[in-house]
């Protein structure tokens, strides 16, 4: 599992997320996730490289987007495969945070 | 990330055993993997049901690592893959049955959890439940003399003639 992020114009924290987020996969960027969610005020999760999200990784991404929220920052997940897609829709967190497909869209979202 | 490299590199996948035997250990998920792929490329499961064997089989083992043996890394879970009709031309099942000697424990026994208003109230944990409920095809919660049996089901579509004759377990 790799982890990479990137500051964009506006404040952006983008944040690119590579492999597999199982139990493994997601220990492996916990403590980054959080290290980031610490200061980010607008947090662009780029999932496109994310094959696989199990509920361990769905909590690496749950608890760094709650930190941000808690402090009036905002968090957009980006460009989920089909399946990762799928995950986030049962577990409900689609509604909570915004899904979007399009760079231009998920920019958008964080204002 | 798969790639070639690490698909595989146990005996011929072509012929995967059908029961694998795990330590109650995190790190023998990896083992589970690997077998699940092998299994898959074996009986011509779609990537995305695939997707969903490994999403199930992961809730569903690191629940009985993490609650039912409670961590201790020293205990057994066996799983079991069995086709059933795949041979038929509308598809079968590939049914795994996991089995465990913890404290018996019904997984599917409460009702899922009501879905939060707020990301304050997104429960980071407690998923796992529903994402089985929703990604396999069938569910079943048995009681042992001496632990639990689980059983997931996932249908598949009808086995190509150029693949080899079901595996008997």
């Amino acid at each position: 599992m790799q982890i990479s992020t990137e500051e964009l114009p506006g404040g952006i924290t983008l944040v690119e997320l590579d492999g597999r987020m199982d139990i493994a996969g997601a220990a492996a960027v916990d403590m980054k996730m959080n290290l980031i969610a610490g200061s980010a005020k607008k947090l662009l999760i780029d999932l496109k490289k994310v094959d696989f999200l199990g509920s361990m990784g769905l909590r690496s991404i749950v608890i760094p987007a709650r930190a941000v929220n808690s402090r009036g920052g905002k968090v957009v997940l980006f460009a989920p495969n089909e399946m990762v897609e799928s995950v986030l829709k049962t577990a409900g967190i689609d509604t909570l945070i915004p899904v979007r497909h399009d760079l231009d869209a998920a920019i958008a979202v964080l204002g | 990330m798969l790639t070639p490299e690490n698909r595989m590199t146990g005996p011929d996948p072509s012929s995967p055993e059908p029961r694998l035997t795990l330590k109650s250990q995190l790190q023998d998920l990896t083992l589970v993997w690997s077998w699940v792929e092998a299994l898959a490329r074996r009986y011509s499961v779609p990537a995305d049901t695939q997707f969903a064997i490994q999403l199930c089989l992961e809730e569903a083992l690191s629940n009985i690592m993490r609650h039912g043996y409670q961590g201790q890394p020293s205990q057994s879970i066996a799983i079991e893959c069995a086709p059933s009709g795949v041979e038929n031309a509308d598809g079968g099942e590939l049914v795994f049955t996991v089995e465990d000697h913890a404290p018996p424990f019904d997984p599917f026994a409460a009702a899922p959890a009501a879905a939060p208003a707020s990301i304050q109230e997104l429960q980071p944990g407690g998923q796992g439940i529903r994402l089985m409920r929703t990604f396999a095809s069938r569910l079943a919660w048995q009681q042992l003399p001496d632990g639990n049996r689980l059983t997931l089901a996932f249908a598949i579509p009808p086995l190509s003639p150029s693949v080899p004759s079901p595996l008997v377990p």
